[in-house]
């Protein structure tokens, strides 16, 4: 069993059903969850968050469609897509998000565009080549 | 979920000269979790208490389960559990022997289920339950609703004075143990945020009438603020205007029941538009109950 951290923000204009579809699309992204990973039942992640199991039976079910998850009858909901299958826009669009903070901090402490973009890279292949060890 | 477990039509009722209830409407559906939301003093524990059969009604009828506690009110009190608002139980009992105690008033009183509840809820048997916390003395009187396995709990503002991590750990149990058995909970709070993830319907109740009751999902979904750039100051003529705010040459419309062709509509007849947003429960359940209603004064 997987488990899914996930982080509600009650004072958020965004839905909560919302909220978590975003937060397990996210994780799917960075492959914290990974095809083949099997996540909690309805009621498990339910009575975890202290939400609502409609409003979770909702988010799997939206997932479902969108084939981030699947049901497998009699067995349990499974991650069925790796992140290819969600869309680059949207792919994009969580890289971005993550990145405005950087780009903030940046411009407060005076690092330049090239000096972020230079860090920008060092980092990017510091992971990467951790990840495919 | 068609089935209406508790129903309350027209209820009113006056302490006195103080009308505290003016004719409460309100449909719980079986199987449902119905937050009661209101500010202290809004009459939230007055209907409960009428739901009980405590008090007396002015008028209007409640039923639960089609039981009218003002006629049968021992076997009402069969079917629903109750925890009231900052429930006081006798301090010098220890835990084991106030269950006894309670339990000795309930036929159906189920002991093994208890038993159950006791370990599962971390209550220490032998200790005096003034020795216990807060969060301890919630989850016993939580279990002391329960152990008639009633088909509605009745909570009121339960999570009063709890602690952020003790009020979550309850609420998972209210969906835990309760929703996955299906029973009706009906739950009074005046925390909004609080009630959002676990409640499938919400009701407000101001000044002693339900002034918005509905599906909580919908309500995020079909409130909106809309921002225009405009000089006009009355938008009385919006239906289902819920506030006007303006700041200079800016003015921010809250509008229930909006859809895309009501939007359209507004962008269309006032010009100007900034953009749309959506609103968190608090900020809705403000403009429900203080919302400036449509003119505003050009400051």
């Amino acid at each position: 069993m997987f488990t899914i951290y996930i982080r509600i923000e009650p004072s958020s204009s965004v839905p909560i059903y919302r909220q978590i579809i975003d937060q397990i699309k996210y994780q799917v992204a960075t492959g914290s969850l990974r095809e083949g990973d099997k996540v909690p039942s309805v009621r498990e992640l339910a009575s975890n968050l202290a939400v609502n199991q409609n409003t979770i039976l909702k988010v799997y079910n939206e997932l479902c469609r969108e084939n981030v998850l699947k049901i497998e009858r009699g067995d349990g909901t499974y991650v069925s897509s790796n992140k290819q299958n969600i869309p680059s826009a949207e792919r994009k669009k969580i890289v971005a998000n993550v990145l405005r903070e950087a780009v903030i901090q940046a411009i407060q402490l005076d690092v330049s565009l090239e000096q972020a973009s230079e860090l920008l890279k060092e980092e990017y292949e510091a992971i990467k080549s951790e990840r495919n060890k | 979920m068609d089935k209406n477990m508790i129903e309350i039509e027209g209820l009113k009722f006056s302490y006195g000269k103080d009308e505290v209830l003016r004719g409460v409407n309100l449909q719980v559906p079986e199987g449902s979790i119905f937050g009661f939301l209101g500010r202290n003093g809004a009459g939230k524990t007055t209907t409960i208490k009428l739901l009980l059969g405590l008090l007396k009604p002015n008028g209007g009828f409640c039923r639960i389960e089609g039981i009218d506690p003002q006629k049968d009110a021992i076997q009402a009190r069969r079917i629903v559990g109750y925890m009231a608002e900052d429930q006081q139980m006798y301090g010098w009992m220890r835990v084991e022997q106030i269950v006894k105690w309670v339990a000795s008033f309930y036929p159906g009183w189920d002991d093994k289920f208890t038993n159950h509840l006791l370990d599962m809820l971390e209550l220490p048997r032998k200790s005096k339950v003034k020795s216990l916390s807060k969060g301890q003395n919630s989850r016993l009187a939580l279990l002391l609703a329960l152990g008639h396995r009633p088909k509605v709990v009745i909570l009121d503002d339960p999570t009063l004075g709890l602690d952020p991590i003790a009020r979550k750990e309850f609420l998972r149990y209210v969906i835990g143990l309760l929703q996955t058995n299906g029973v009706t909970v009906f739950f009074s709070s005046h925390l909004l945020y609080e009630i959002e993830p676990v409640a499938d319907y919400v009701a407000i109740l101001d000044k002693g009438t339900i002034i918005k009751a509905g599906r909580t999902f919908d309500w995020r979904e079909s409130v909106r603020k809309i921002i225009l750039n405009t000089s006009e100051n009355n938008f009385s003529k919006i239906e289902g205007i819920l506030d006007v705010s303006k700041m200079g040459e800016r003015v921010a419309l809250t509008v229930e029941n909006c859809s895309t062709e009501k939007i359209g509509k507004i962008k269309a007849s006032y010009g100007g538009f900034a953009r749309e947003t959506g609103l968190n429960l608090d900020e809705i359940f403000e403009a429900y109950v203080i919302g400036n209603r449509g003119e505003v004064s050009g400051i």
